[in-house]
């Protein structure tokens, strides 16, 4: 039994049309992370009380937890107690704990970028009378914005993988398509090959664009 | 009788254990040119910068213009206004690298100071022609020299038409070559300008140029006071004394 190509090539407009829920969950996650990220990022950045612990914690439990772990906690586990999860599709499910998931990995570029601006560009803004919240607009922001953007880019890589695991709650994305023909023709070898084909384009064209959008933003200023 | 632009009552400044300024007492009159001079670590970037609040002092009174900061007890808003009076030129330029010469140049005017754009663009113009700078007004900082960057630092302290011009060592992150771009534009403005100015330096001929006030600055303290001729050329110090022929005036 040799490598069907031909099967392969079947396969792949099926598998293609399935990441319409890896573009969607990736869209949606990312939006929600940017957001959550930034307000993550600026508990941490000013170092507000009460809330700060808090955050540190919740980055802590992220990076440790495995995906796969937060999204059966989250779909069966939260569900026994919750009925609004237990009506809730998978969808949606995946949306939120990848949504939750990307705002901590969000938090720690935005972070890092925040603190990359340096403390003269706040003495200056200071020394003209700006308040904290115009230096924050003015200045830091947009100078922040510039360093964060190419680790935000790979944050955006990483989510869009992660929602690979969206099958486990029968989301029938990419790996989901992959694993209903599996279980028809058993050509795991050909199914996952175009699966993998379908991730190298979509991290492709990321990444190229993530390319375009580094070079733009160093050249800025 | 010309009026006080400064008044500084018991200033002192503790970083945790260590004394950095102990009970300053200073008056500077309106059109004043004082160099403060000193050994490095003596506290003489950290006392222009207490003027400004962007070192909080431990105790003491500041006076700029007609704002007084009480360390004892401020407010926020009172610190803005403080810093208001003033204009501070710093060591590393620190232009805001977002921003092109002439953004710099006019954003305390319009975020600040709520100017309208198409003044404040006319204001900083004015002033970038003044530093000499005109032609670079669409440069962004990291497209300009070290000296170029300075002179707009200097143009953005003026734009906002300050009591007092703060100058913390403007000079002494340049290459050599380009230091005497930054102090003959300096000297200009002492030249033509009215402003009062404190400058921080370690360029004492510059000093004994431009100052009509000297002040010798040593542990934490005010050392000696005087005009150029008494401080740089008499002077009676010790500490000073010693400064000095370190310095090989």
């Amino acid at each position: 039994m040799g490598f069907d190509f031909n099967y392969m090539l079947e396969v792949l407009p099926t598998l293609f049309y399935a990441s319409r829920f890896t573009f969607y969950l990736t869209l949606v996650s990312t939006f929600f992370g940017l957001i959550l990220g930034l307000i993550l990022a600026v508990i941490n950045y000013y170092e507000i009380r009460i809330l700060n612990p808090l955050t540190k914690l919740y980055l802590f439990v992220i990076r440790s937890a495995p995906l796969i772990a937060l999204l059966y906690f989250f779909y069966y586990g939260v569900a026994m107690y919750s009925e609004f999860v237990r009506n809730m599709n998978p969808l949606n499910a995946v949306a939120i704990v990848i949504s939750l998931t990307a705002g901590g990995f969000m938090a720690e570029s935005i972070r890092g970028a925040l603190l990359s601006v340096d403390e003269g560009q706040k003495d200056a803004a200071y020394s003209l009378g700006m308040t904290d919240g115009q230096l924050m607009k003015r200045v830091i922001i947009p100078q922040a914005t510039r360093i964060a953007v190419p680790s935000l880019f790979n944050n955006v890589i990483s989510i869009t993988k992660m929602t690979s695991l969206s099958f486990v709650l029968g989301v029938v994305d990419v790996m989901g398509a992959a694993r209903v023909q599996g279980s028809r023709t058993f050509s795991y070898f050909e199914i996952y090959g175009a699966v993998i084909i379908v991730y190298l384009v979509i991290i492709g064209v990321l990444s190229v664009i993530q390319r375009y959008v580094a070079k733009k933003s160093s050249e800025a200023y | 009788m010309t009026k006080n632009v400064i008044e500084i009552e018991n200033l002192s400044k503790n970083f945790g254990d260590q004394k950095v300024l102990e009970d300053i007492n200073l008056t500077i009159k309106d059109n004043e040119i004082v160099a403060i001079i000193g050994p490095s670590g003596t506290g003489k970037s950290t006392f222009l910068r207490t003027l400004n609040h962007l070192n909080e002092p431990t105790t003491g009174k500041i006076t700029v213009g007609d704002v007084t900061v009480d360390a004892a007890s401020y407010t926020k808003k009172q610190v803005q206004q403080l810093r208001m009076q003033s204009s501070m030129v710093f060591q590393n330029y620190n232009l805001f690298k977002n921003m092109t010469a002439l953004e710099n140049v006019m954003e305390s005017l319009v975020t600040v100071r709520n100017v309208n754009k198409k003044e404040a663009r006319e204001i900083a113009l004015e002033q970038l022609e003044r530093v000499g700078l005109l032609d670079k007004k669409d440069a962004y900082p990291s497209r300009l020299s070290g000296g170029q960057q300075q002179r707009v630092g200097i143009a953005r302290a003026l734009a906002v038409d300050p009591k007092v011009l703060l100058f913390d060592e403007p000079t002494s992150a340049l290459d050599p070559m380009l230091v005497s771009e930054v102090l003959q534009t300096i000297k200009k403005l002492v030249e033509t300008d009215h402003t009062t100015m404190l400058l921080v330096t370690h360029e004492i001929s510059f000093a004994r140029d431009v100052a009509s006030r000297v002040i010798f600055m040593n542990e934490g303290r005010i050392a000696a006071d005087g005009t150029p001729d008494e401080i740089l050329s008499n002077p009676t110090d010790k500490n000073l004394q010693q400064f000095l022929n370190i310095n090989q005036y």
